[in-house]
Protein backbone atom coordinates (compact mmCIF):
# COMPACT_ATOMS: atom_id res chain seq x y z
CA UNK A 1 0.00 0.00 0.00
CA UNK A 2 1.23 3.38 -1.06
CA UNK A 3 1.28 6.02 1.71
CA UNK A 4 -1.27 8.38 0.00
CA UNK A 5 -3.57 5.29 -0.32
CA UNK A 6 -3.21 4.79 3.05
CA UNK A 7 -3.14 8.43 4.42
CA UNK A 8 -6.54 8.42 2.22
CA UNK A 9 -7.86 5.09 4.09
CA UNK A 10 -7.27 6.42 7.42
CA UNK A 11 -8.94 9.62 6.46
CA UNK A 12 -12.06 8.02 5.79
CA UNK A 13 -11.76 5.94 8.93
CA UNK A 14 -11.81 9.03 11.07
CA UNK A 15 -14.54 10.64 8.74
CA UNK A 16 -16.72 7.68 9.50
CA UNK A 17 -16.62 7.99 13.31
CA UNK A 18 -17.72 11.41 12.71
CA UNK A 19 -20.27 10.96 10.29
CA UNK A 20 -21.47 7.86 12.71
CA UNK A 21 -22.20 10.92 15.55
CA UNK A 22 -23.26 13.39 12.95
CA UNK A 23 -20.90 15.92 13.76
CA UNK A 24 -18.36 17.39 11.70
CA UNK A 25 -14.54 15.62 11.90
CA UNK A 26 -11.99 16.21 14.79
CA UNK A 27 -9.34 15.29 16.45
CA UNK A 28 -11.44 13.01 18.65
CA UNK A 29 -12.78 10.94 16.31
CA UNK A 30 -9.18 9.60 15.75
CA UNK A 31 -9.37 7.43 19.00
CA UNK A 32 -12.33 5.81 17.86
CA UNK A 33 -11.36 5.18 14.67
CA UNK A 34 -7.48 3.97 15.64
CA UNK A 35 -8.19 1.52 18.44
CA UNK A 36 -9.82 -1.27 15.96
CA UNK A 37 -7.24 -0.61 13.17
CA UNK A 38 -3.86 -1.55 15.00
CA UNK A 39 -5.63 -4.13 17.54
CA UNK A 40 -5.10 -1.94 20.70
CA UNK A 41 -7.61 -2.09 23.85
CA UNK A 42 -8.41 1.65 24.48
CA UNK A 43 -6.50 5.31 23.04
CA UNK A 44 -6.27 8.69 24.53
CA UNK A 45 -5.96 11.61 23.13
CA UNK A 46 -4.31 15.01 24.92
CA UNK A 47 -4.34 18.20 23.53
CA UNK A 48 -1.83 21.04 24.10
CA UNK A 49 1.76 22.19 23.85
CA UNK A 50 3.56 20.13 26.58
CA UNK A 51 1.95 16.99 28.05
CA UNK A 52 2.01 18.47 31.71
CA UNK A 53 -0.19 21.21 30.99
CA UNK A 54 -2.26 19.05 27.76
CA UNK A 55 -5.82 18.36 28.46
CA UNK A 56 -7.51 14.95 28.19
CA UNK A 57 -9.50 15.98 24.38
CA UNK A 58 -10.87 11.98 24.40
CA UNK A 59 -10.58 8.81 26.10
CA UNK A 60 -12.21 5.25 24.69
CA UNK A 61 -12.68 3.99 27.97
CA UNK A 62 -12.01 4.28 31.65
CA UNK A 63 -8.71 2.72 31.82
CA UNK A 64 -7.25 4.40 29.23
CA UNK A 65 -8.37 7.67 31.67
CA UNK A 66 -6.66 6.05 34.21
CA UNK A 67 -3.37 5.98 32.15
CA UNK A 68 -3.65 9.05 31.06
CA UNK A 69 -4.50 10.51 34.27
CA UNK A 70 -1.77 8.66 36.39
CA UNK A 71 1.39 10.05 34.09
CA UNK A 72 0.11 13.23 35.29
CA UNK A 73 0.11 12.02 38.76
CA UNK A 74 3.08 10.99 39.09
CA UNK A 75 5.07 12.89 36.30
CA UNK A 76 6.46 10.12 34.55
CA UNK A 77 5.51 7.75 31.35
CA UNK A 78 5.61 7.29 27.79
CA UNK A 79 3.12 10.56 27.35
CA UNK A 80 5.48 12.39 28.85
CA UNK A 81 8.97 10.97 27.51
CA UNK A 82 7.18 11.10 24.13
CA UNK A 83 6.23 15.26 24.55
CA UNK A 84 9.66 15.51 25.27
CA UNK A 85 11.62 13.55 22.81
CA UNK A 86 9.28 14.78 19.93
CA UNK A 87 9.65 10.90 18.90
CA UNK A 88 7.24 8.18 19.84
CA UNK A 89 7.32 5.80 23.30
CA UNK A 90 6.72 2.18 22.15
CA UNK A 91 6.25 0.33 25.59
CA UNK A 92 5.33 -3.14 24.43
CA UNK A 93 5.83 -4.96 27.92
CA UNK A 94 5.10 -2.48 30.80
CA UNK A 95 6.43 -5.49 32.95
CA UNK A 96 9.77 -5.91 30.77
CA UNK A 97 13.19 -4.90 33.49
CA UNK A 98 13.59 -1.81 31.21
CA UNK A 99 10.75 0.01 30.96
CA UNK A 100 9.95 -1.34 34.60
CA UNK A 101 13.54 0.68 35.64
CA UNK A 102 12.24 3.73 33.41
CA UNK A 103 8.99 4.11 34.43
CA UNK A 104 9.45 2.84 38.56
CA UNK A 105 6.12 4.29 39.70
CA UNK A 106 3.89 4.48 36.50
CA UNK A 107 4.89 0.75 35.63
CA UNK A 108 3.24 -1.25 38.00
CA UNK A 109 0.58 1.84 38.38
CA UNK A 110 -0.39 1.47 34.71
CA UNK A 111 -0.40 -2.39 35.07
CA UNK A 112 -2.69 -2.44 38.17
CA UNK A 113 -5.52 -0.55 36.25
CA UNK A 114 -4.91 -2.95 33.36
CA UNK A 115 -2.54 -2.07 30.54
CA UNK A 116 0.36 -4.44 29.54
CA UNK A 117 1.94 -2.44 26.69
CA UNK A 118 1.54 1.41 25.83
CA UNK A 119 2.03 3.43 22.69
CA UNK A 120 2.40 7.13 22.94
CA UNK A 121 3.09 9.41 19.62
CA UNK A 122 3.62 12.91 19.88
CA UNK A 123 1.94 14.93 17.30
CA UNK A 124 4.13 17.33 16.35
CA UNK A 125 5.09 19.08 13.18
CA UNK A 126 8.91 20.07 13.97
CA UNK A 127 8.68 22.61 16.60
CA UNK A 128 4.90 22.45 16.76
CA UNK A 129 3.40 20.60 19.31
CA UNK A 130 -0.35 19.62 19.63
CA UNK A 131 -0.47 17.30 22.14
CA UNK A 132 0.12 13.34 22.27
CA UNK A 133 -1.89 9.94 21.06
CA UNK A 134 -1.80 6.98 23.45
CA UNK A 135 -2.75 3.72 22.61
CA UNK A 136 -2.84 0.73 25.23
CA UNK A 137 -3.33 -3.28 25.27
CA UNK A 138 -3.97 -5.42 27.91
CA UNK A 139 -1.63 -8.12 26.73
CA UNK A 140 1.45 -7.50 26.09
CA UNK A 141 3.52 -7.19 22.55
CA UNK A 142 4.64 -5.09 19.80
CA UNK A 143 2.85 -3.12 17.30
CA UNK A 144 3.55 -4.88 13.68
CA UNK A 145 5.58 -2.52 11.23
CA UNK A 146 2.14 -2.32 9.19
CA UNK A 147 0.14 -1.52 13.01
CA UNK A 148 3.48 1.11 13.41
CA UNK A 149 2.46 2.72 10.45
CA UNK A 150 -1.33 2.68 10.64
CA UNK A 151 -0.81 4.23 14.59
CA UNK A 152 1.65 6.83 12.89
CA UNK A 153 -0.61 8.09 10.22
CA UNK A 154 -3.10 8.35 12.46
CA UNK A 155 -0.97 10.72 14.66
CA UNK A 156 -0.26 12.89 11.41
CA UNK A 157 -3.88 13.14 10.93
CA UNK A 158 -4.77 13.95 14.63
CA UNK A 159 -2.01 16.82 14.81
CA UNK A 160 -3.63 18.42 11.64
CA UNK A 161 -7.09 18.23 13.16
CA UNK A 162 -6.01 19.45 16.13
CA UNK A 163 -3.94 22.60 14.72
CA UNK A 164 -6.46 23.42 11.90
CA UNK A 165 -9.96 23.15 11.00
CA UNK A 166 -9.48 23.05 7.45
CA UNK A 167 -8.34 19.26 6.55
CA UNK A 168 -8.13 17.92 3.35
CA UNK A 169 -7.26 14.70 2.24
CA UNK A 170 -5.54 16.37 -0.64
CA UNK A 171 -2.93 17.88 1.73
CA UNK A 172 -2.36 14.98 3.42
CA UNK A 173 0.64 14.24 1.18
CA UNK A 174 4.49 13.43 1.65
CA UNK A 175 6.05 15.40 3.15
CA UNK A 176 7.63 18.86 1.37
CA UNK A 177 10.55 20.95 2.84
CA UNK A 178 9.15 24.16 1.32
CA UNK A 179 5.75 23.81 3.74
CA UNK A 180 8.22 23.65 6.61
CA UNK A 181 10.52 26.84 5.31
CA UNK A 182 7.49 28.55 4.44
CA UNK A 183 6.23 27.83 7.86
CA UNK A 184 9.39 29.22 9.46
CA UNK A 185 8.85 32.72 7.01
CA UNK A 186 5.86 33.40 7.72
CA UNK A 187 6.72 33.24 11.42
CA UNK A 188 8.69 36.78 10.10
CA UNK A 189 6.04 38.01 8.11
CA UNK A 190 3.45 37.65 10.41
CA UNK A 191 5.21 38.15 13.82
CA UNK A 192 3.43 35.09 15.40
CA UNK A 193 4.74 32.00 16.80
CA UNK A 194 5.04 28.57 15.01
CA UNK A 195 1.90 26.86 15.38
CA UNK A 196 -0.03 30.29 14.20
CA UNK A 197 2.41 30.55 10.84
CA UNK A 198 1.32 27.04 10.46
CA UNK A 199 -2.61 27.42 10.76
CA UNK A 200 -2.10 30.62 8.42
CA UNK A 201 -0.68 28.80 6.33
CA UNK A 202 -3.11 26.11 5.38
CA UNK A 203 -5.62 28.55 5.56
CA UNK A 204 -4.52 30.74 3.19
CA UNK A 205 -4.27 27.54 0.97
CA UNK A 206 -7.51 26.02 1.47
CA UNK A 207 -9.33 29.51 1.47
CA UNK A 208 -7.60 30.53 -1.89
CA UNK A 209 -8.15 26.64 -3.16
CA UNK A 210 -4.71 26.42 -3.53
CA UNK A 211 -2.25 22.91 -3.08
CA UNK A 212 -0.47 23.78 0.14
CA UNK A 213 2.67 22.77 -1.30
CA UNK A 214 1.92 25.25 -4.33
CA UNK A 215 1.27 27.97 -2.13
CA UNK A 216 4.63 27.06 0.12
CA UNK A 217 6.60 26.97 -3.02
CA UNK A 218 6.00 30.84 -3.91
CA UNK A 219 6.84 31.88 -0.38
CA UNK A 220 10.14 30.15 -0.32
CA UNK A 221 10.88 31.51 -4.00
CA UNK A 222 9.66 34.81 -2.21
CA UNK A 223 7.05 35.69 -5.40
CA UNK A 224 3.99 35.36 -1.89
CA UNK A 225 4.46 37.11 0.69
CA UNK A 226 0.91 37.08 3.60
CA UNK A 227 0.03 40.16 5.02
CA UNK A 228 -2.59 40.98 7.53
CA UNK A 229 -5.53 42.17 6.80
CA UNK A 230 -5.60 45.15 9.19
CA UNK B 1 40.70 1.94 -2.05
CA UNK B 2 42.35 2.15 1.71
CA UNK B 3 42.09 -1.48 2.55
CA UNK B 4 42.61 -0.47 5.83
CA UNK B 5 39.79 1.97 5.91
CA UNK B 6 37.67 -0.27 4.44
CA UNK B 7 38.28 -3.25 7.14
CA UNK B 8 37.48 -0.48 9.28
CA UNK B 9 34.23 0.40 8.21
CA UNK B 10 32.76 -2.67 7.78
CA UNK B 11 33.31 -3.40 11.32
CA UNK B 12 32.02 0.20 12.64
CA UNK B 13 28.93 -0.99 10.33
CA UNK B 14 28.57 -4.19 11.75
CA UNK B 15 28.60 -2.71 15.78
CA UNK B 16 24.85 -1.68 16.49
CA UNK B 17 24.62 -3.69 18.99
CA UNK B 18 25.96 -1.29 21.21
CA UNK B 19 23.99 0.39 24.19
CA UNK B 20 24.07 4.18 23.20
CA UNK B 21 23.33 2.49 18.89
CA UNK B 22 21.89 5.29 17.41
CA UNK B 23 20.07 4.76 13.31
CA UNK B 24 20.81 8.21 11.98
CA UNK B 25 24.56 8.38 13.27
CA UNK B 26 25.04 5.15 12.19
CA UNK B 27 23.29 6.02 8.49
CA UNK B 28 25.48 9.22 8.44
CA UNK B 29 28.52 7.08 9.07
CA UNK B 30 27.73 4.84 5.60
CA UNK B 31 27.78 7.82 3.53
CA UNK B 32 30.35 9.70 4.79
CA UNK B 33 32.38 6.29 4.36
CA UNK B 34 31.25 5.59 1.13
CA UNK B 35 32.59 9.25 0.07
CA UNK B 36 36.02 8.42 1.65
CA UNK B 37 36.20 4.83 0.09
CA UNK B 38 35.01 5.06 -2.93
CA UNK B 39 35.94 8.43 -4.86
CA UNK B 40 32.53 10.32 -5.19
CA UNK B 41 32.01 13.45 -4.73
CA UNK B 42 28.69 12.64 -2.30
CA UNK B 43 26.48 10.29 -0.83
CA UNK B 44 23.07 10.31 0.02
CA UNK B 45 20.35 7.66 1.78
CA UNK B 46 16.50 7.18 1.49
CA UNK B 47 15.21 5.23 4.03
CA UNK B 48 11.53 3.60 3.93
CA UNK B 49 9.29 5.32 6.61
CA UNK B 50 7.05 2.71 8.64
CA UNK B 51 4.35 4.47 6.84
CA UNK B 52 4.93 3.19 3.83
CA UNK B 53 6.74 6.28 2.14
CA UNK B 54 11.04 6.84 1.00
CA UNK B 55 12.48 9.51 3.54
CA UNK B 56 15.77 11.11 3.52
CA UNK B 57 17.85 10.34 6.37
CA UNK B 58 21.48 11.03 5.69
CA UNK B 59 23.79 12.54 3.22
CA UNK B 60 27.75 13.42 3.05
CA UNK B 61 26.39 17.18 2.28
CA UNK B 62 24.11 19.59 1.62
CA UNK B 63 23.70 19.15 -1.70
CA UNK B 64 23.61 15.57 -2.04
CA UNK B 65 20.50 15.78 1.32
CA UNK B 66 18.45 18.53 -1.52
CA UNK B 67 19.25 16.46 -4.31
CA UNK B 68 17.28 13.35 -2.57
CA UNK B 69 14.56 15.53 -1.54
CA UNK B 70 14.06 16.53 -5.03
CA UNK B 71 13.72 13.22 -5.90
CA UNK B 72 10.62 12.34 -3.31
CA UNK B 73 9.10 15.58 -4.57
CA UNK B 74 8.78 15.27 -8.01
CA UNK B 75 9.00 11.52 -7.68
CA UNK B 76 11.57 10.31 -10.12
CA UNK B 77 15.07 9.79 -10.18
CA UNK B 78 17.56 6.73 -9.81
CA UNK B 79 17.27 6.08 -6.13
CA UNK B 80 13.59 5.87 -6.96
CA UNK B 81 13.98 3.18 -9.12
CA UNK B 82 16.55 1.29 -7.45
CA UNK B 83 14.44 1.27 -4.55
CA UNK B 84 11.21 -0.03 -5.85
CA UNK B 85 13.05 -2.76 -7.99
CA UNK B 86 15.37 -3.54 -5.45
CA UNK B 87 17.88 -3.23 -8.06
CA UNK B 88 21.18 -1.56 -8.63
CA UNK B 89 20.44 1.90 -10.71
CA UNK B 90 23.26 3.83 -12.84
CA UNK B 91 23.32 6.72 -15.02
CA UNK B 92 26.90 7.49 -16.47
CA UNK B 93 26.27 10.99 -18.43
CA UNK B 94 23.27 12.97 -16.65
CA UNK B 95 23.37 15.43 -19.45
CA UNK B 96 22.24 12.28 -22.30
CA UNK B 97 19.97 10.37 -20.21
CA UNK B 98 16.35 11.02 -21.14
CA UNK B 99 15.03 8.75 -18.19
CA UNK B 100 14.68 11.65 -15.32
CA UNK B 101 14.83 14.91 -17.21
CA UNK B 102 13.83 16.82 -14.25
CA UNK B 103 16.51 15.24 -11.65
CA UNK B 104 19.30 14.82 -14.24
CA UNK B 105 18.95 18.80 -14.36
CA UNK B 106 19.08 19.33 -10.66
CA UNK B 107 21.95 17.46 -10.75
CA UNK B 108 24.19 18.61 -12.63
CA UNK B 109 22.92 22.44 -11.43
CA UNK B 110 23.87 20.58 -8.27
CA UNK B 111 27.41 19.81 -9.52
CA UNK B 112 27.03 16.18 -10.41
CA UNK B 113 27.61 14.54 -13.67
CA UNK B 114 26.91 10.72 -12.94
CA UNK B 115 24.94 8.64 -10.44
CA UNK B 116 24.71 5.22 -8.68
CA UNK B 117 22.00 3.89 -7.03
CA UNK B 118 22.36 0.72 -4.73
CA UNK B 119 19.47 -1.01 -3.08
CA UNK B 120 19.58 -1.47 0.85
CA UNK B 121 18.00 -5.08 0.40
CA UNK B 122 18.09 -8.25 2.30
CA UNK B 123 16.25 -10.72 0.28
CA UNK B 124 13.18 -9.67 -0.61
CA UNK B 125 12.48 -6.72 1.94
CA UNK B 126 14.29 -3.55 0.45
CA UNK B 127 14.71 -1.23 2.99
CA UNK B 128 16.22 1.96 1.11
CA UNK B 129 18.64 2.85 -0.90
CA UNK B 130 22.04 4.28 -0.78
CA UNK B 131 23.14 6.66 -3.85
CA UNK B 132 26.76 7.92 -5.01
CA UNK B 133 26.95 10.89 -7.22
CA UNK B 134 29.80 11.85 -8.99
CA UNK B 135 31.39 15.14 -10.52
CA UNK B 136 32.74 13.55 -13.60
CA UNK B 137 31.02 11.89 -16.66
CA UNK B 138 31.53 7.94 -16.92
CA UNK B 139 30.57 4.71 -16.16
CA UNK B 140 31.70 3.58 -12.32
CA UNK B 141 34.47 1.97 -11.71
CA UNK B 142 33.08 -2.16 -11.21
CA UNK B 143 35.34 -2.32 -7.90
CA UNK B 144 33.31 1.05 -6.81
CA UNK B 145 29.73 -0.24 -7.43
CA UNK B 146 31.12 -3.65 -5.33
CA UNK B 147 32.52 -2.06 -2.72
CA UNK B 148 29.58 0.58 -2.06
CA UNK B 149 26.92 -2.76 -2.53
CA UNK B 150 28.75 -4.33 -0.11
CA UNK B 151 28.98 -1.47 2.46
CA UNK B 152 25.24 -1.25 1.73
CA UNK B 153 24.45 -5.19 2.54
CA UNK B 154 26.48 -4.77 5.63
CA UNK B 155 24.23 -2.28 6.92
CA UNK B 156 20.96 -3.44 5.38
CA UNK B 157 22.14 -6.85 7.55
CA UNK B 158 22.82 -4.86 10.52
CA UNK B 159 19.61 -3.20 10.76
CA UNK B 160 17.78 -6.09 10.23
CA UNK B 161 19.49 -9.39 11.17
CA UNK B 162 19.16 -10.76 14.61
CA UNK B 163 16.96 -7.75 16.29
CA UNK B 164 15.17 -8.48 19.03
CA UNK B 165 11.41 -6.65 18.75
CA UNK B 166 12.64 -4.29 21.49
CA UNK B 167 15.05 -2.92 18.80
CA UNK B 168 12.92 -2.80 16.39
CA UNK B 169 10.81 -0.34 18.59
CA UNK B 170 14.21 1.77 19.55
CA UNK B 171 15.15 1.89 15.81
CA UNK B 172 11.60 3.30 14.83
CA UNK B 173 11.61 5.44 18.07
CA UNK B 174 15.15 7.46 16.54
CA UNK B 175 14.10 7.41 13.00
CA UNK B 176 10.53 9.19 14.07
CA UNK B 177 12.78 11.76 15.98
CA UNK B 178 15.18 12.36 13.76
CA UNK B 179 12.81 13.09 11.10
CA UNK B 180 10.72 15.21 13.12
CA UNK B 181 14.46 17.07 14.16
CA UNK B 182 14.88 17.80 10.61
CA UNK B 183 11.77 19.25 9.94
CA UNK B 184 12.40 21.31 12.78
CA UNK B 185 15.65 22.30 10.53
CA UNK B 186 13.56 23.29 7.94
CA UNK B 187 11.44 26.12 9.91
CA UNK B 188 14.59 27.61 11.05
CA UNK B 189 16.07 27.98 8.17
CA UNK B 190 12.78 29.19 6.77
CA UNK B 191 12.44 31.78 9.92
CA UNK B 192 15.96 33.30 10.03
CA UNK B 193 16.20 33.49 5.82
CA UNK B 194 12.87 35.69 6.20
CA UNK B 195 14.06 37.64 8.83
CA UNK B 196 17.88 38.58 7.22
CA UNK B 197 16.79 38.55 3.94
CA UNK B 198 18.60 35.59 2.63
CA UNK B 199 17.98 32.41 0.81
CA UNK B 200 17.08 29.09 2.51
CA UNK B 201 20.78 27.77 1.74
CA UNK B 202 22.22 30.68 2.91
CA UNK B 203 20.26 30.46 6.19
CA UNK B 204 21.20 26.89 6.22
CA UNK B 205 25.08 27.39 6.22
CA UNK B 206 24.52 29.96 9.31
CA UNK B 207 23.06 27.89 11.07
CA UNK B 208 25.25 24.76 10.37
CA UNK B 209 28.90 27.02 11.55
CA UNK B 210 26.84 28.91 14.75
CA UNK B 211 25.94 25.03 15.43
CA UNK B 212 29.59 23.96 15.32
CA UNK B 213 31.12 26.85 16.52
CA UNK B 214 28.71 27.11 19.75
CA UNK B 215 28.86 23.21 19.98
CA UNK B 216 25.49 22.65 19.83
CA UNK B 217 23.81 19.95 18.16
CA UNK B 218 22.14 21.51 14.93
CA UNK B 219 18.12 20.18 15.87
CA UNK B 220 18.71 22.08 19.45
CA UNK B 221 19.97 25.16 17.76
CA UNK B 222 16.92 25.05 15.37
CA UNK B 223 14.74 24.75 17.88
CA UNK B 224 15.36 27.49 20.04
CA UNK B 225 15.23 29.56 16.90
CA UNK B 226 11.71 28.80 16.04
CA UNK B 227 10.99 28.69 19.55
CA UNK B 228 12.38 31.89 19.88
CA UNK B 229 14.40 31.40 23.08
CA UNK B 230 17.75 32.30 20.77
CA UNK B 231 18.28 36.43 20.52
CA UNK B 232 18.13 36.50 16.68
CA UNK B 233 20.18 39.54 14.71
CA UNK B 234 17.49 42.55 13.50
CA UNK B 235 15.61 42.13 10.78
CA UNK B 236 17.66 42.56 7.98
CA UNK B 237 14.46 43.41 5.00
CA UNK B 238 13.34 40.75 3.22
CA UNK B 239 13.06 41.26 -0.64
CA UNK B 240 9.85 42.62 -1.94
CA UNK B 241 7.61 39.51 -3.01
CA UNK B 242 6.00 40.02 -6.85
CA UNK B 243 2.59 39.51 -5.20
CA UNK B 244 0.89 39.97 -1.51
CA UNK B 245 -1.70 37.61 -0.12
CA UNK B 246 -3.73 38.87 2.14
CA UNK B 247 -5.29 37.25 5.60
CA UNK B 248 -7.53 38.12 7.91
CA UNK B 249 -7.02 39.05 11.71
CA UNK B 250 -8.32 36.29 13.47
Amino acid sequence: MTSIERRGRVWGLVAEQAAARGRRVSAADVCAAVVPEVQVTGAWLSAGPDAQAGHLLQVTDEVARQIADLQLTLGEGPLLDASASSGPVLASELADGEWGSRWPAFGPAASQAGAAAVFAFPLVVGAIRAGVLGLYRDRPGPLSDFQLGDALVFADTATLLLLDAHERPADLNSYRAEIDQATGMLTEQLNVGITDAFVRLRAYAYVNDIQLADVARDIVARRLRLVLDP
Amino acid sequence: MDGQLLSDTFVELTDTMVADFDIIDFLHVLTARSVELLDVSAAGLLLADPRGELRVVAASSEAARVLELFQLQSDQGPCLDCFRSGQPVGCVDLSADPRWPQFAHQAQQAGFSAVQALPMRLRDQVIGALNLFRGTVGAFDPEVVHVGQALADVATISLLHDRSMRRTDTLNEQLQTALNSRVVIEQAKGKLAERLGIDVNQAFTLLRDQARNSNQRLSDLARAVVDGTLALPAPGGSPRASRAGRIRQP
